[in-house]
């Protein structure tokens, strides 16, 4: 009986990815008719069904970009990013994208050590981190059966400093994937969607506006409290918006 | 004592004979078209009297002298009098100068006086004043096109003096411009030319001294001051001379038009956009590019302009918001506005500049433009379109030199472009478990560490295994027997076949281990054999028995011990034949 759900549900499994890559072609030869709005809506039902990858985010971006839409344009690229975080196409569009945009936002850069080691934990995603730990742990189990079962003492030698090696490069990387993880549960980014919006300096509509955002501006969430976010610039300005303007990437 | 009451009675004596001679005004303020009567009163009579010059004033009547003495039980007292009529020539606070006096050979001089002269006043009409007078026949009328408007609603007056046929008017003076203060005015020129017209039922001559177009910049009660002229009339006297002529009176006479309230209404609270720049009237909002493809290093004017009547000039335009991609530059202000008396209509725009410094599509943003119509009463709200620059060139693009000359190779560069879609995709189920952290990981992880100690416990024991010799040997000819009877094993219920799988798992052991086939086979053959391969004559003895018994047993009846005896002693015989081999 057992034997028979498994096979259905692989038959199940295997159906469903028949069935994904055609609406995904489906929605590639809208996009290449030039009926983009056609097309943005095929990958968004796409995505709907719960699937996602990269490249369905990147197609869906460039589909709204070529309807001038920036803000939906720019969060797609942004999520496509997430999933991919080296694509040089993604990034290239992107600053298309981003060019496109009203404001422009100085970034500031912040230096230390921590902005050192994330420059380096930054080139791949924690789980990429994960799995290299488990190569490092595997690589340290051949070197152990080298090491045990050689009887040259000058490979001996070699095998037990590889290992010493292997072994630090092994904690190395959980910590990176620790610390990325890290960073990545506490970054909350969202991308503007409101035409313009101001932004306030306490959460209260009859506050002034501290200063004005147009749609496709990245934003970063500090904080939330009731229907108000605050949110941080790249420049460091700090200030409140109401939700409806902006749109979570996570 | 006596004598001390007496000295200061005198002396209060000599203070009531003192000289007195002061100014007295008939009112410390008049409006400016009123008359101010000035006294000057001594109590001794003197000589050179000087009136001052009375600098902004006209002197209508005067000076006249009036002169009175009287004796009371013996006392006589003195009065004497300058009087002047005074008209003033301008608004503001004026001062009558010092007059002087020469009494007994001393010189005495008035105090000056300050007089505030404020703007026309209306004249109440004496109604017991029966006589004719230019008071009736000329008129300054101010007419208010409308007298509630909203703020920023064009409002005109018009300025008109009306004339009766008898009299005439020989020149005129503004005495007093008024000021439109929370106005924002402009003023009309106007030909001056005599019409006809009628003025409450009859017929007047009139003309139109002065129009004014006035936009309220304040809501509430707000006041238009009256303008004062002053005019030289020639009225008929009535009386004719010696030809026959009718003798004409000339005469200077001040008219006002009278002050006007005008109530001015808010802007609704309610439905104001927050756009709203405080235009007000009727209004066509245009948004238009020079081109909209253009190439890079190349400019082009975006114009954005206000058309229609209305406050024109008391607004700002919207300004446009334009990705950071392309450099806006700071805005050409133009009006070509007219203001005839329905109020400023004409066209206002700015003009900016626009350079794109990258390649690509780039939209402006649509624009609105919030008026209020004041004929509708509520607010109105135009949007532009939306705007999409295409620019054709730009910086990082490869250059499309001409391949036609030939001989010089074209370097291929990587330009910075859109990149077209991703044609494959591997799509994962979008809420997947972290890898990180999971189950798997620390299994995966933590396997090999635990593979370690296995592989040493695992080495060890072969080492010890391998230590022991004769636990080995009997392991492996256990395995043997195991290899050549597990087949008679398995009959074990069957006696008939059990004994045919034992004495094939005989045959099977010599053939493995003899190499010999199965036609040589005889008792003789095997035995020499073996001995000659070393064996011990008495298992060779025991073999052959074996073999012997397996065809015997075969049809003779025996037990399942029987059977289980002869399998160990089969495995017992070829493990020890394997020994000796």
């Amino acid at each position: 009986m057992k034997l028979v759900n498994k096979v259905i549900l692989l038959l199940l499994v295997t159906c469903q990815c028949a069935w994904s890559q055609p609406a995904f072609d489906t929605a590639n030869e809208l996009y290449r008719k030039g009926d983009f709005a056609k097309a943005a809506e095929a990958y968004e039902s796409l995505l709907k069904t719960g699937k996602e990858s990269a490249e369905v985010y990147f197609n869906l971006a460039n589909a709204y970009y070529k309807q001038n839409k920036v803000a939906p344009a720019i969060y797609n690229y942004e999520k496509a990013l997430l999933l991919d975080p080296n694509d040089a196409e993604i990034k290239n569009n992107l600053s298309f994208a981003q060019k496109m945009q009203i404001d422009e936002i100085k970034e500031v850069k912040n230096v230390g050590l921590q902005n050192w080691v994330r420059q380096i934990t930054l080139v791949v995603h924690y789980n990429t981190w994960a799995m290299i730990a488990v190569g490092f742990s595997t690589l340290f189990l051949l070197l152990f059966l080298g090491y045990y079962f050689t009887a040259s003492t000058l490979f001996k030698r070699i095998f037990f400093g590889g290992m010493l090696l292997v072994l630090l490069f092994l904690l190395l990387s959980i910590l990176a994937a620790v610390f990325e993880r890290g960073i990545y549960q506490s970054e909350r980014p969202a991308i503007v969607f409101s035409a313009s919006v101001g932004v306030k300096s306490e959460p209260s509509q009859n506050v002034e506006d501290a200063f004005v955002l147009h749609e496709g501006t990245k934003v970063h969430v500090v904080e939330s409290l009731d229907d108000w976010r605050k949110i941080e610039l790249p420049d460091g300005n700090q200030g409140w918006i109401s939700h409806e303007a902006i749109r979570e990437l996570k | 004592m006596k004598k001390y009451i007496l000295i200061f009675l005198l002396s209060f004596q000599s203070i009531l004979a003192q000289v007195q001679f002061e100014a007295r005004t008939s009112r410390p303020s008049l409006g400016v078209n009123e008359t101010l009567r000035v006294d000057f009163v001594m109590n001794a009579d003197g000589d050179n009297f000087t009136p001052p010059s009375f600098e902004g004033f006209r002197v209508v009547g005067g000076p006249s002298q009036q002169v009175s003495q009287s004796w009371v039980n013996g006392k006589s007292s003195f009065n004497k009098v300058y009087s002047y009529f005074l008209m003033p020539m301008q608004r503001g606070t004026l001062t009558i100068r010092q007059a002087t006096i020469e009494i007994n050979g001393q010189i005495y001089k008035t105090n000056p006086v300050r007089i505030t002269v404020t703007a026309a006043v209306e004249k109440q009409r004496d109604p017991d004043d029966l006589t004719p007078t230019a008071d009736e026949s000329v008129h300054l009328v101010a007419e208010i096109s409308k007298t509630s408007p909203f703020i920023n609603e064009p409002i005109t007056v018009v300025y008109k003096l009306y004339c009766g046929f008898d009299i005439g008017i020989s020149n005129w003076q503004e005495l007093d411009k008024p000021k439109y203060n929370d106005f924002w005015s402009q003023n009309i020129e106007v030909p001056q030319k005599i019409s006809e017209g009628e003025y409450k039922g009859e017929r007047y001559r009139y003309i139109i001294l002065k129009k004014v177009v006035l936009y309220p910049q304040k809501a509430g009660r707000l006041e238009i001051e009256p303008l004062s002229l002053d005019l030289a009339v020639e009225i008929p006297s009535g009386r004719r001379d010696f030809f026959g002529r009718a003798q004409i009176k000339q005469e200077n006479k001040r008219v006002s038009a009278g002050a006007k309230t005008i109530n001015v209404k808010p802007l609704p609270e309610s439905g104001r956009p927050d756009n709203f720049s405080g235009a007000v009237g009727k209004f066509d909002f245009t948004v238009t590019p020079s081109k909209t493809n253009i190439k890079h290093g190349e400019s082009l004017d975006l114009v954005v302009s206000v058309s229609g009547t209305g406050n024109l000039k008391l607004f700002d335009l919207p300004k446009p918001v334009v990705p950071t991609a392309l450099e806006m530059y700071d805005p050409v202000h133009n009006e070509n506005v007219r203001t005839p008396l329905s109020g400023m209509t004409g066209r206002v725009s700015d003009t900016y500049t626009i350079v794109p410094g990258f390649k690509g599509n780039f939209t402006i943003q649509p624009m609105s433009f919030t008026y209020f119509d004041p004929s509708a009463g509520r607010y109105k709200t135009l949007t532009s379109k939306e705007i999409v620059l295409r620019v054709i060139d730009g910086p990082g693009l490869a250059q499309n030199q001409s391949a036609a000359s030939g001989v010089q190779k074209q370097q291929v560069q990587a330009s910075e472009q859109f990149q077209f879609i991703k044609l494959k995709t591997e799509l994962k189920s979008a809420n997947r478990k972290d890898f990180f952290g999971s189950t798997s990981f620390y299994t995966l992880l933590l396997l090999p560490m635990l593979a370690i100690p296995a592989v040493v416990l695992i080495r060890r024991k072969k080492h010890a295994a391998d230590s022991d010799i004769m636990g080995n040997r009997a392991r492996r000819s256990d395995r043997l027997a195991r290899k050549y009877l597990s087949e008679a094993k398995r009959q074990f219920a069957n006696k008939e076949m059990f004994y045919v799988a034992l004495e094939k798992a005989l045959h099977n052991f010599l053939k493995a281990k003899l190499h010999i086939e199965t036609s040589e086979m005889s008792k003789e053959r095997i035995r020499e054999i073996l001995l000659e391969k070393n064996a011990e004559p008495q298992t060779v003895d025991s073999f052959l028995k074996l073999a012997e018994d397996c065809e015997f047993a075969r049809y003779a009846p025996s037990s399942t011990g029987a059977i289980q005896h002869d399998y160990d002693k089969a495995a017992a015989i070829i493990s020890s034949l394997e020994k000796q081999l």
